[in-house]
């Protein structure tokens, strides 16, 4: 983490704010499912992951971000560690990403996003498919992608703001 | 060309390799680690299982902690939701809770029959313990259909426990961690549960659709038009996993038109679950050591007497309190009897003045048409001076001349 030698402990907690919403959100499924919306869902984790670690890396742990796969994992019920893949494949991809982009772009980004999920979301199926022997509907993984990528663009916007009152 | 695929390998170098200041661990040892533990999670060591174990507790403790604000506000919504239906709720569980109270007797009487003849079909008393358990974890997940119990191998809960909404199947346990397990609900897509249908007495398997409801799978074919809206759904004890005779939903719509997948409303609402009931059975044997005799023994013989007695002592309870229920039956109908009785003598007393009244009112009218009669003809039936061969005012003869219009000769 970033060390905040000269900063108050207001702006430290600011500053954690990501992490502790990505524990939160994996502790709670912060993800509306309740509402019981037909084929709604949404992979928050996968949106803040993606965004911070393309926009603000220093302030966002990757250990902290595996630790969190795992939370998910136990609290979802799935074999421990294949969110942390996940997670830990999502930077990588924004590493990448970060790396080869020159001259940034929210479209490009977004679509990259998409890339990324559906990559992702693909991976996390057939190990759980073909190693775990677990049943899931295809279907709710596409869904979950469309409308995890539908709602990135919302969540960015404030997160942005976020990221204009930590560089401020 | 050269150039862009060494931007590509630096770029790749530095996604995987390249570690911050601020980063403790490279990407690259992190997907290693990731790999890591998914094969060590494969594996069923005891130190790993401990390990998860003490992860899963810490982990679904904090879970509810985290999940407390939440839960309170979708509670409060729901509050509200089921004040504004209170009154018709009401109404309607009165209704039901007295079809359900007169019911109740005779099931209780089915029950131990039942007990009864499975304890000469199998040999052993099943006698079971549920413990009421409340839901520490209720993520709602897209994918997978669990939720967390606050009851561990500590109070015997075991993989396979099964687990009741009221007297309605919810899932069963899938692991089991020192307090806390979870429970694989029906409505997952990885629960299979072997059932009948009744009335129909069909055998299938029903599984989770990973939504609200669940689907009938693997019945003989041809069966699919004899169900009905009206089938009820029930565990059939096949394979040992689920006790038998739990409801569990009934048939509500046939998914369509082209298979022959059929849809399951489940009894319970499990986004609505609280708490639940655990079921901890414990088997006697009661027939063991019978046939060799010669290793009998008196805690061995007083062992099945002694279940037996319990069973009697059950059945005398049961058949007790179905006599006080017939016994306030009768006294409340020799109540009615009474009143009845009253209620007929009060009528009879009626009528009784009634005809009185009637006939008062009919010598009144013959009273009146003679004097009316008397003014005409009085004078030709009147002894005087002039009509010697007349009758004395008041005697018989004189009436029957007024009634007969004057004296007939």
């Amino acid at each position: 983490m970033v060390s905040f030698k000269t900063k108050g402990p207001f702006f430290r907690l600011y500053s954690w704010l990501p992490i502790l919403l990505l524990i939160i959100s994996v502790l709670n499924e912060f993800n509306f499912n309740y509402l019981n919306l037909k084929y709604f869902s949404f992979n928050f984790p996968f949106i803040l992951i993606f965004f911070f670690t393309l926009k603000e890396f220093k302030h966002f742990d990757y250990f902290f971000v595996f630790i969190t796969g795992l939370i998910n994992d136990t609290v979802v019920g799935l074999p421990l560690g294949i969110s942390s893949l996940s997670y830990i494949l999502i930077c990588i991809a924004t590493s990448y990403f970060r790396n080869i982009t020159i001259r940034p772009s929210p479209i490009k980004d977004w679509f990259y996003f998409l890339f990324i999920i559906s990559l992702i979301n693909s991976i996390n199926y057939s190990i759980l498919t073909l190693f775990f022997s677990f049943e899931l509907v295809l279907f709710d993984y596409l869904v979950n992608t469309f409308f995890t990528f539908l709602f990135y663009i919302v969540f960015v916007s404030i997160f942005k703001i976020y990221l204009k009152g930590l560089n401020d | 060309m050269a150039s862009s695929r060494d931007d590509f390998i630096i770029a790749i170098r530095s996604a995987f390799l390249k570690k911050s200041t601020q980063q403790k661990f490279s990407l690259l040892t992190l997907v290693f680690f990731s790999i890591f533990i998914i094969l060590l999670s494969s594996f069923d060591l005891k130190a790993i299982r401990y390990v998860k174990i003490a992860i899963n507790e810490i982990v679904y403790r904090s879970s509810f902690v985290v999940s407390i604000p939440e839960n309170f506000i979708k509670n409060t919504f729901t509050e509200i939701k089921d004040y504004s239906t209170f009154f018709t709720d009401y109404k309607n569980n009165k209704e039901e809770l007295n079809i359900l109270r007169s019911s109740n007797i005779s099931n209780e009487i089915i029950q131990v029959e039942n007990k009864e003849l499975k304890e000469l079909i199998n040999d052993y008393v099943s006698t079971s313990d549920k413990i009421l358990a409340k839901i520490i974890v209720d993520q709602d997940s897209p994918f997978l259909k669990s939720i967390i119990i606050n009851k561990g191998s500590k109070d015997d809960i075991k993989i396979g426990t099964n687990i009741f909404d009221q007297s309605y199947l919810v899932g069963r346990v899938i692991e089991v961690n020192y307090k806390t397990a979870r429970v694989l609900l029906l409505s997952d897509l990885n629960s299979n549960v072997p059932v009948s249908i009744a009335p129909q007495n069909v055998q299938a398997i029903i599984t989770g659709s990973g939504g609200r409801f669940g689907e009938i799978k693997y019945f003989k074919d041809g069966f699919e038009k004899v169900f009905d809206e009206k089938s009820i759904i029930y565990t059939s004890g096949t394979g040992g996993i689920f006790r038998s005779g739990i409801p569990i939903g009934k048939i509500i719509n046939k998914s369509s038109e082209t298979n022959d997948k059929f849809n399951i409303e489940f009894f319970s609402d499990f986004s609505q679950l609280k708490y639940v009931f655990a079921e901890v059975i414990t088997r006697t044997n009661i027939n063991e050591d019978i046939e060799t005799e010669t290793s009998l023994n008196e805690d061995v013989v007083k062992k099945p007497i002694e279940t037996k007695l319990k069973i009697l002592e059950d059945e005398i309870k049961i058949i007790e309190v179905s006599n006080l229920k017939f016994k306030e039956e009768n006294e409340s109908l020799k109540t009615d009897i009474n009143n009845l009785n009253s209620k007929i003598l009060n009528l009879e007393n009626k009528i009784f003045s009634q005809k009185e009244e009637i006939n008062q009112f009919n010598l009144d009218t013959k009273e009146v048409e003679f004097l009316k009669m008397n003014l005409y003809y009085g004078h030709k039936c009147r002894r005087s001076f002039f009509n010697s061969k007349g009758f004395t005012v008041g005697s018989d003869d004189y009436k029957k001349c007024v009634l007969n219009k004057g004296r007939k000769n």
